[in-house]
This record gives C-alpha cells, structure tokens and sequence, in this order.
C-alpha cells in the first residue's frame, strides 16, 4: 500500500515537471490553471473535508487577494515582492473577519457564507470607480522579484507548481497534525468534543482563517497566471465549482480537490468546445459522482484496490 | 472540605416543562452517587447542567467550590468533569487510537499544535494504547470505531471519559442496553476506578446502581424525592410505590 502510493507520487511529480515539455501552450495554461484552481478546492477542503464545514463563500478571500495585488500592482507601481504579500493579508483579514461565521452550524453556517460572498462579489461589481467594475483591473504585470520577471508560461507553470507543492506538503502536515486530528473529531460529533475540553468554535474559527489564507494565496497566483482580474473571480459560482471539485475528486484528501479541479476544468473546455449548454453537462457530471462515486474519485480507485487486495489474499 | 460537586436549587425549564424542579445535592469527594427515577424523571437533564451541555435556567452548580454555573462545558473538562452520554458518543469515522488521542490532549495545550504530524509525538499515542488497554480493546486500536460493536463503543466512550483525567465522572447510563458479560465488565471497571475519581451515574439497572453506589438519590419529576444509603432506599414506601412497583 505504502510504497505503491510513492510510486504513484513520483509518477505523477515526473508527469507534472516534464509536461511543458510534451504539451503545447494550451494544455500548459490549462494545466496550470487546474493547479491554482486545485490550490483552492484543497482550502475548501481544509473546512468541507476535515472540519465538515460548508463554506461558500472562498471566492471572496480569492478575489480580494488577487484584486489587491492588482490594484497595487497595476495602479500604484507596488512591486511583486509587496503586492503579493499585501493581496494574502488582505484575503487573510477578510476570512479573520467572516471567521465569525463558525459560530452557526449547518444550514445557517451556508447560507451566511453564501450571504458574505455576494457583499464582496456586490462590492467589486458596483464599486466600479475603485475595481474597474464589469471591466476588472487588466494589465496585471508578470511578477518579478528584483530583476528576475517570471514571464514566459513555462516559467510560470513551474512557479505555479512549486508553490502548489508547497502547499500540500505544508497542508499534509496540517492535517496529520493534533489539530488536524481535532477538526475530523469536530466533524464526527461536536458535542463529543465538547465534553472532551475542546472548545470546538475556536477550533474551527482558526481552520476557518488557515483556509481563507490559502483561498487568498490561490487568488494571488491567480492573478499573475490570468494578468487580469473581473468579478467573475468573486462570483457564487466559482464557490460553488471549487467545493464541487473538491468532492468530485475526493473530499478529505490532498490529491482529490486536484483531481477535480483537471476534471471540472478540462470538461469545460473540451465541451465548451461543441456543445453551448456545458454547464448541464458539469451538472449531469455532479450527480453521477454523488449516485456513484460519493467519496468522489479518490474514494472509487481506493475502494477499487481494496476489494483487489481482498480479492488477492482471500483464501482459495 | 467542600463537596466534590454541590448542586443547589437548580431548575431548568424548556417552555412550560420544568424539566429539573429545584434540585440540592451534595456528593462528597471520592463518593459513589447512583441517580434514580422514572422515566422523564430529569435525571439526565439534571446532568446536561451540572456538566454544563445545557446551561441551568436558575440555581447554582459548584466543582470542589468553584461555582461554575455559567461556564461552558469545555471549560468544566478542563477543571475536572468527565462524562458518558446516554446515547453513545463516541468518533464512529475515526480509529480507536484516535479516539484515545483527542481525549488525552483535549485539555491540555498540544490539541493546538499544527506544524508537527502526530507521529512526531509517540508519548501521545503510548498513552492512547493504555487507554485502549485498560478497557481491553488494544488490539483493535487502529481499526474504526464503526466495526465496533454496540458494548465495545460503551467501553470506549469510558475511555474518553477517563483520558481527560477527570476529578468528577458522569455516567449516563453506562450499562444500557448492554449484554449480561459487558454489563459485568463496565460495572467491574468502575468499581475499580480509584477513589480520588468521585463517581455519579445514572442507572436503570438496580444492581448494578445499588451494587456501585455509597448513596442512591431518587428523581421524580424533576425533584428529588429521596436519597440515602442503598439500603434506606430501598426501604423507603415511597420510593418503591414509584419506582420499584407494588411488591
């Protein structure tokens, strides 16, 4: 199990690093695109997979960091070194502030964080003076730190991935961690926790902040891959696609949320490509995993290898 | 010494239904105290407030003299409640090492630690492995919890209870619906508890209450009625005319 799951890694890191090299520029922006998405699915996760929270409201902490960074950027000259950082704290302060949130439960926890999405998404939309409104903020500069630009795709694919990788590890860590171990507990029964001296709002309001963070920093790498930013990025409908990725792939695990990510971004465009009415299609898509495959792809192929290993050692 | 838990006067009302009608008890320090009474007598309302699930509507709840009325119930683990639940609470999705896990750093400062996996931490998990031995399910520790059966779950939620290092452990219940062996094994289990762990249980099974208990408390609807040693209360006409039926 253990080492088949290292070679399954390797394989995969091998594929990530020499994709450039195999694929065209279309594949490779669509790819790199699938990881910042697949960054945000993982945020997502952190509260859906782990802590058993709803949040529709990310796109928020994504598109205020990668309006920040662009409005520094673009108006004022800030550079990269600073703009990025500045658009990570401020999708940062904004989740410490919805982090309230978390002290409602189920039904009403979504229905507020879908309520705070559409403030920032009203926000960015009307306030068109200071975000540029329908149009957005366009001309994002490659980033570059000193001297160096990352400015060919190539170079931000591999920038892309590294800061990905990061992540996970980071997000492995998390998760494996007492804390981690806390916020499975917080899902399983709360009141159990309780009772065990786990004060559970204050629990989940720090995952809620640690997520919103990385919802930021998907939004930061956004901007620099896109080199625009419109209200799209703050829209309902990107909350609802990354918590859909995250459970198409395979809710509560690392690879999942980007597993989803390829499959809810590579449909679209190849659909797109043909047929007018895609999003029906991404419903059909929703449904099946929910029918068929609810632990998403992740939970099928390790059921799949489970019922092969039983199979193999079962006695004649 | 102050009592170990003193309850005073404590109501607790849910619309028009006084739940729990002005109840006083005292359990001394180390005490054995068996809660008794019909159905819907209030017994296990009566523990929602003093383990601060649900908090009192009047009255006064003190932990070895410190009133903590209005605390919430992560902050009375923390001075020394443990308790079960009357319907199982326990992780079904987590293993039984994990389980043991969460309760032995619930009160302390490591369930915050997030830059270091679990397993950087193996005192963690040798405690949680003499949890698990001491309830007899060591050899089951990394499986989950939902292949247990129905006893097993009531011997783990002992587990969790006792891995908080309670000064005071609520029962709910703790042999219901159990099988005549494990009834025998969670009685024997607690009877082995030491005596700096003061014990309150609720119980419908009269041998074992009787059999664990220093002094029995008898609720009906929602107050006390009667409390002494096993033998005074059972002995009481009252109580049998209520609670044990016509002889």
């Amino acid at each position: 199990m253990g080492s088949y799951r290292i070679v399954l890694g390797l394989v995969a890191l091998a594929a990530a690093l020499l994709a450039p090299l195999a694929v065209g520029q279309f594949w490779m922006t669509l790819i790199t695109q699938i990881y910042i998405y697949g960054l945000l699915a993982l945020s997502v996760d952190l509260l859906l997979g782990h802590a058993g929270l709803y949040s529709l409201c990310h796109a928020s902490f994504f598109a205020i960091a990668a309006y920040t960074t662009a409005i520094l950027q673009v108006r004022h000259g800030v550079p990269t070194l600073l703009a990025a950082p500045a658009g990570i704290l401020a999708g940062t302060l904004l989740a410490i502030l919805y982090g309230a949130s978390v002290r409602t439960r189920g039904v009403y926890f979504i229905l507020i964080t879908i309520a705070l999405g559409y403030i920032i998404w009203g926000a960015v939309y009307r306030w068109a003076s200071f975000t540029g409104g329908d149009n957005g903020i366009t001309n994002v500069p490659p980033p570059s730190i000193g001297s160096v630009t990352v400015a060919s795709q190539t170079a931000y694919y591999y920038f892309a991935l590294a800061v990905v990788l990061l992540c996970a590890l980071g997000y492995r860590i998390l998760i494996r961690s007492p804390f981690g171990l806390s916020l499975r507990g917080i899902k399983a029964s709360e009141s159990r926790m309780r009772s065990l001296g786990y004060r559970t709002t204050k629990h989940l309001y720090v995952a809620f902040v640690i997520s919103g963070a990385m919802a930021s920093l998907a939004g930061v790498l956004y901007v620099y891959y896109n080199r625009f930013i419109n209200p799209v990025a703050a829209s309902f409908q990107i909350s609802v696609e990354v918590s859909l990725m995250a459970i198409v792939g395979g809710s509560g695990t690392i690879i999942g949320p980007f597993l989803g990510s390829g499959i809810v971004l590579g449909l679209r465009n190849w659909v797109s490509s043909f047929f007018e009415f895609h999003a029906a299609v991404m419903g059909i898509v929703f449904i099946a995993t929910i029918l068929w495959a609810p632990h998403g792809i992740v939970g099928f192929f390790s059921r799949l290898h489970a019922r092969g290993a039983k199979t193999k050692t079962a006695p004649p | 010494m102050s009592a170990a838990i003193e309850v005073s006067n404590l109501a607790k009302v849910f619309g028009g239904l006084r739940a729990v009608d002005g109840v006083t008890l005292h359990v001394a320090p180390g005490e054995r105290r068996a809660l008794i009474g019909p159905n819907g007598a209030g017994k296990t309302t009566l523990f929602h407030c003093v383990t601060g699930t649900l908090l009192a509507s009047s009255g006064q709840v003190r932990l070895f003299g410190h009133d903590v009325t209005h605390l919430p119930d992560y902050r009375r683990t923390e001075l020394g409640m443990g308790r079960t639940f009357q319907i199982t609470n326990v992780f079904t999705e987590l293993s039984l090492a994990e389980n043991l896990v969460l309760s032995i750093i619930g009160t302390d400062r490591r369930k915050w630690i997030m830059h270091q996996p679990l397993s950087a931490f193996p005192a963690i998990r040798e405690q949680a492995l003499a949890g698990l031995e001491a309830v007899g399910l060591a050899d089951r520790s990394d499986q989950p919890v939902k292949l247990l059966s129905y006893g097993e779950r009531r011997q783990l939620e002992l587990a969790l209870a006792l891995n908080t290092n309670p000064k005071v452990l609520f029962l709910d219940e703790p042999c219901a619906g159990l099988s005549p062996g494990e009834r025998a094994r969670i009685f024997n289990m607690v009877r082995a508890l030491p005596r700096d762990i003061t014990v309150i249980l609720i119980e419908h099974d009269m041998d074992v209450a009787l059999g664990l208990a220093d002094r029995v408390t008898v609720m009906n609807r929602g107050r006390v009625m009667a409390e002494g040693t096993p033998e005074d209360v059972q002995a009481n006409p009252e109580v049998r005319d209520v609670y044990f039926g016509h002889a």
